[in-house]
């Protein structure tokens, strides 16, 4: 009997001690938040009235990149022509330079205020579209680029770069603006006259603070005839100068 | 049992340990992570930029004599989160098309400023967030002629070749521009070598200005163009201040939407900028300025189809108004001209008049000017047309 009364009340304060645990728990929680927060709170008020904030904000610098449409930089970017089918005849392969997911991006962060320059130009002007057999050429207008010119080497093949027509916007700043900023013209590569190509002009009363994207800028290659068929590569180099 | 609820106790104690442990921990970086700002990139700036001129910010300017050294810094910056070793490199510069700025490539020969530059690293190993200046050297070939010279500082990754990457391969890199003034005789002068505007496609417009640098030095000039609707009224405005190169031409491509309401408008080119030799990047003489103006070009856009059904329905609108307006003018002529004069009889009132007439009394109440309640008295003459022809 008595061992029952025992039982019955060790259970009777188990129920209690399992329920001011409960409470308990709950009330811990809730002390912690109060601390924490007013730890927090006491914090901002020490600082508000020592004036001991501390911010560093790293100079930003002018740069250009390929973006993915979440701004992330392209690992290894490139643009792919059109694939053309071998002719005998001279023809003409397009491509698009700056596309969703691979977008044309110029970043200011308060680096050039009095504007700058974003321009595509090849690695060497005596560079060429390199292929495992064979080459051709991506700046020699002789013959509207079908034929070989005068310059250095014996190629043919002329490349025209064409922004006119791109679309420029303003990337993830919201409250930039394109105004202020030029598109370039269609302009062919010429070794000598023409080795760069210029795809924005930034002036200096364009936002001293932003970020923008170019896409739809047109490429056309004039291929030689009776190119043989394969893969051919070029290395250009996209540079943001301010200037 | 007891010991049940006794190892249940601890177990929650333990809890209650976590639970506040974990709690403050999140709370302590939430409180913490609004502190942490950065910005990401790779590039570079001006080391000790001169207060004086607030162009040296971002690009390097000097006044050199021939023969004479400058010692100045650049300063790289790695704002990404990983460790990047950039290559730091001094190159010649190259007018793009359209005669904008940029800097030859790292291989190609160097003639001119690219040559006179001489950095103190050609790499630097940045970890994230971290930046270091390189010093270097500019010096002035004794034969340098008068006039502004100019080249570029390069700052590029340094990445390995990737193999088997096939079409267009691309590589990105920052110039900073390094202009170097040789004193002499200093000629800054502009001439406006063509303005057109160019229909697009798509319904928009390219103004297309082109200016020539007639002198021996870059000039800082404001390129405008406005154009306004036939009547005046200025419709958009498109520019901003850019470098025209010593004897190089510039051109811009400024693209004006379609403009909503069609119509012909009117574009003009005007440029203004400092031609006193004073002048310099980024200092002006603070003498009048010069202003270039080309002669306006006048073009007809049509109306986007929104505006165009306005426009009917206002067009609609105006020509019934005048319909009715020729109609009130004639009725009134018509009236005017056969209308007779009637004397009131003791038994008319105005309703039996406009009855006997063929006509609504409140025309006749209307033409007569009468007020409510449009009594009339015998003998009161009013104006009542020509009675209608019997059948």
């Amino acid at each position: 009997m008595n061992q029952h009364r025992f039982n019955i009340k060790l259970k009777t304060m188990s129920r209690f001690t399992y329920s001011l645990m409960t409470s308990r728990f709950i009330s811990l929680f809730l002390i912690t938040l109060l601390i924490i927060g007013g730890m927090g709170i006491g914090t901002y008020i020490l600082a508000s009235s020592t004036t001991q904030f501390q911010q560093t904000i790293n100079p930003g610098t002018l740069t250009t990149d390929i973006v993915d449409s979440s701004y992330n930089s392209v690992a290894n970017p490139s643009v792919t022509m059109n694939p053309v089918t071998f002719s005998f005849s001279c023809q003409t392969a397009t491509g698009t330079f700056g596309t969703s997911s691979q977008q044309i991006y110029v970043q200011n962060p308060d680096a050039a205020d009095d504007g700058w320059t974003l321009t595509v130009a090849p690695a060497n002007t005596t560079d060429y579209w390199d292929g495992s057999s064979s080459d051709f050429d991506f700046n020699d207008g002789s013959g509207s680029g079908c034929s070989d010119g005068s310059d250095a080497d014996s190629l043919a093949g002329q490349m025209t770069i064409d922004p006119s027509g791109a679309t420029l916007s303003t990337g993830q700043c919201s409250s930039c603006t394109t105004n202020n900023i030029s598109k370039g013209s269609s302009t062919a590569f010429e070794e000598g006259t023409t080795d760069s190509v210029t795809l924005l002009t930034a002036s200096a009363s364009s936002d001293d603070i932003g970020d923008w994207t170019l896409q739809g800028v047109s490429i056309s290659q004039t291929i030689p005839a009776e190119q043989p068929a394969e893969s051919y590569t070029i290395n250009m180099v996209l540079t943001v100068t301010a200037s | 049992m007891f010991v049940l609820n006794y190892y249940k106790s601890r177990k929650f104690s333990f809890s209650l340990l976590i639970v506040f442990i974990l709690s403050a921990l999140i709370f302590s970086f939430e409180g913490n992570s609004a502190l942490a700002m950065g910005y990401g990139g790779i590039g570079g700036r001006p080391a000790y930029p001169d207060p004086k001129n607030p162009r040296t910010q971002s690009i390097f300017v000097y006044t050199l004599e021939p023969g004479t050294t400058k010692n100045d810094g650049v300063l790289l910056v790695n704002n990404t989160d990983k460790e990047k070793t950039l290559m730091v490199y001094a190159v010649d510069s190259v007018v793009s098309s359209g005669g904008a700025f940029a800097c030859r490539q790292m291989n190609e020969p160097k003639k001119d400023v690219g040559r006179w530059i001489s950095l103190s690293k050609s790499e630097v190993t940045l970890q994230p967030g971290k930046n270091e200046i390189v010093p270097f050297t500019i010096k002035v070939p004794k034969e340098a002629s008068v006039g502004e010279h100019n080249g570029c500082i390069i700052i590029q990754e340094k990445k390995e070749k990737k193999e088997n990457q096939k079409g267009m391969v691309l590589t990105f890199r920052t110039g900073l521009r390094v202009a170097v003034t040789v004193p002499g005789k200093i000629v800054r002068k502009l001439k406006i070598e063509n303005f057109q505007v160019e229909k697009r496609k798509n319904g928009n417009f390219l103004l297309r200005p082109q200016i020539r640098n007639l002198g021996n030095v870059s000039i800082d000039t404001d390129v405008k163009v406005i154009t306004r609707y036939f009547f005046g009224l200025i419709l958009a405005q498109h520019g901003g201040q850019f470098p025209i190169l010593r004897g190089k031409t510039s051109d811009w491509n400024f693209e004006l939407k379609k403009p909503f309401w069609g119509g012909w408008y009117k574009s003009q080119l005007i440029a203004t900028y400092d031609q006193n030799p004073e002048a310099s990047i980024g200092i002006q003489s603070g003498k009048s300025l010069t202003t270039l103006k080309s002669k306006p070009i006048y073009f007809f856009s049509p109306p986007t189809p929104l505006a165009l059904s306005i426009e009917i329905v206002v067009l609609l609108l105006i020509i019934f108004l005048i319909f009715l307006l020729v109609l009130a003018i004639k009725r009134k002529k018509w009236i005017q001209n056969q209308w007779q004069e009637y004397q009131v009889k003791p038994e008319d009132d105005i309703k039996k008049i406009a009855e006997e007439f063929g006509l609504s009394w409140k025309l006749l109440a209307r033409v007569n000017k009468l007020q409510p309640p449009y009594a009339l008295k015998p003998g009161d003459t009013i104006k009542v047309p020509p009675k209608p022809e019997k059948k």
